[in-house]
């Protein structure tokens, strides 16, 4: 291991690493000369837990936010599954939403517990206590038409009634989910609940290719943009051939943007070698899909404050 | 039987670290030594010259996740070689894209552990599996999907260093995306079913050791765990 690389690697997304680590730089320099060799890993994971180590309210607060995305994505297929007019998810394909919306719940649920458990107060949403809601489906606090979105009013105006509209909205909220708890992952270094946190999703990934292939399937007229089961690039999912919502992409790349990444930890991962590819190193649209990006817990709240009512 | 000193006992602890060659050595050396070897043999009866030896603590964590990769990129570059018949152009697409961007992961995770730690090159085992044929290759491709995720999230707590887990969630989801759709290619709607997602939506997590035992279906190399977490 080379502490100077790894440090290095972390200071190109980081540049503040090395004032984290500011009055360990003695220790730093003493690396290589006076520490002993057997005694590097642990001094290394001391030295990083002081600098990135998170405090319990850190942690509570991250659980919060994946709570909130939690509780809208458990409305969303709720009202899809149960609520609206019969008939908008075709009956091959409900198997498939009723296990992702039970997911949904089963993750409110733990994340609840888990909250609860480190001593912190679960988010909840506004209108909890209404008369109308019955936790975790709050209807009363969600608005999935986005009905005060600014350049479509209402952007997704069928949501509930057309099934391209639906589907391009739901693999909207899976990618972009993905990216938000990815965001949050730095958060939980350390902690039991990282490893939780990373099997949660596992599964997100796994909702969000069944929508695409999904909507990949219904062909190139309902879905333009031909969706792999992962995210290709930064593209969004374009509206229907036709639809009135003919500029969409420019409302929902910005829950793409940044997605076509291919540089891992200082790594770019198109230019590692790959005997299969014709170029011999890794095609850049596999290496940007091969992972997928975070976004901010800022960025994330600004993009889905249309959804939520107040 | 010749009772150990200590201090001859932290020296075999010290050679047992040691990748193959030397440890070649150590193993005809220790055979010539009676008592010795015997005692050897009764500590270590699994593990032989020829294994892997995987490293220790992160670096042994690294080498496992560098042997699943290697797994997956091995098997999709024998599927795209030879495709299995009737395949789609669709179809055809997603293999080709699901190959490289598993070399990708492989070649990450092999630079991450740099020469000097990276185990070596795996011999991969495929018998089991008809390429010619859709449904041995989707359900194999399930299979191995699977057991990949089940392997990062089991390996995700153990590093001591937090800077490691941090470098491969991100591929974690991805997995879980070719995961569902070789699943849902197979059986629709099929994509994240009970045996893969827990009651609390969480997907099956599993130790490296636990893992690396089931990978061995598809593995003719055979490997020193020994000191893997």
């Amino acid at each position: 291991m080379d502490l100077r690389n790894i440090l290095s690697e972390i200071g190109k997304t980081d540049p503040e690493v090395y004032e984290k680590l500011s009055g360990r730089r003695q220790v730093l320099k003493n690396f290589g000369s006076k520490v002993a060799v057997a005694a590097l890993p642990l001094a290394v994971a001391s030295m990083f837990s002081k600098a990135y180590g998170k405090t319990t309210s850190a942690i509570i607060d991250a659980l919060n936010f994946a709570l909130e995305l939690e509780y809208l994505e458990f409305n969303f297929y709720h009202e899809a599954n149960n609520v609206t007019s019969l008939g908008l998810i075709p009956a091959a394909d409900q198997p498939g939403f009723l296990a992702i919306e039970a997911h949904e719940k089963a993750h409110v649920n733990f994340l609840i517990t888990t909250i609860t458990a480190l001593g912190g107060t679960p988010f909840k949403p506004n209108h909890y206590s209404d008369a109308t809601s019955a936790p975790p489906y709050i209807p009363a606090a969600y608005d999935f038409r986005a009905s005060s979105n600014t350049v479509y009013t209402p952007l997704f105006a069928n949501v509930f009634n057309d099934y391209p509209t639906f589907l391009i909205a739901a693999q909207t909220f899976e990618d972009s989910h993905i990216r938000a708890v990815n965001g949050q992952m730095s958060n939980w270094a350390g902690n039991a609940v990282f490893a939780q946190m990373q099997q949660l999703l596992a599964t997100e990934g796994r909702h969000a290719a069944f929508i695409r292939l999904i909507r990949r399937n219904l062909g190139a007229v309902t879905a333009p943009e031909v969706p792999a089961p992962w995210i290709t690039n930064n593209i969004p999912p374009s509206f229907p051939v036709g639809s009135t919502v003919t500029s969409g992409n420019i409302v929902l790349q910005p829950f793409y943007n940044g997605e076509d990444n291919t540089v891992q930890s200082g790594i770019d991962i198109s230019t590692l070698t790959d005997s299969g590819s014709p170029t011999g190193y890794v095609p850049q649209l596999s290496a940007s899909a091969a992972f997928d990006e975070p976004l901010t817990q800022t960025a994330y709240s600004l993009l889905i404050a249309p959804f939520i009512l107040p | 039987m010749k009772i150990l000193q200590s201090s001859e006992i932290n020296r075999m602890e010290e050679l047992e670290k040691i990748p193959d060659p030397s440890r070649r050595r150590f193993f005809q050396l220790a055979g010539g030594m009676a008592g010795a070897g015997l005692l050897f043999s009764a500590c270590h009866p699994v593990t032989k010259p020829t294994d892997i030896y995987l490293g220790s603590g992160d670096i042994a964590l690294l080498n496992f996740l560098y042997v699943l990769e290697q797994m997956e990129a091995d098997f999709y570059t024998k599927a795209v070689t030879g495709l299995y018949l009737g395949i789609s152009s669709n179809e055809h697409l997603a293999l080709v894209d699901v190959r490289d961007q598993e070399i990708g992961h492989r070649e990450y995770i092999k630079s991450l552990l740099g020469t000097t730690n990276a185990s070596a090159p795996v011999i991969t085992n495929f018998s089991n599996v008809n390429f010619a044929d859709r449904t041995s290759v989707l359900t194999n491709a399930s299979v191995l999907e699977d057991l990949v995720i089940a392997g990062f999230n089991g390996a995700a707590g153990l590093f001591t260093n937090t800077s490691y887990p941090l470098s491969f969630l991100k591929l974690v989801s991805v997995e879980g995306r070719h995961s569902a759709y070789f699943r849902d290619a197979l059986s629709h709607n099929n994509f994240a079913d009970t045996t893969v997602v827990d009651i609390n939506g969480l997907n099956q997590s599993m130790t490296p050791s636990v893992v690396l035992a089931s990978a061995q279906q598809f593995l003719t190399s055979r490997f020193d765990s020994s000191n893997l977490p």
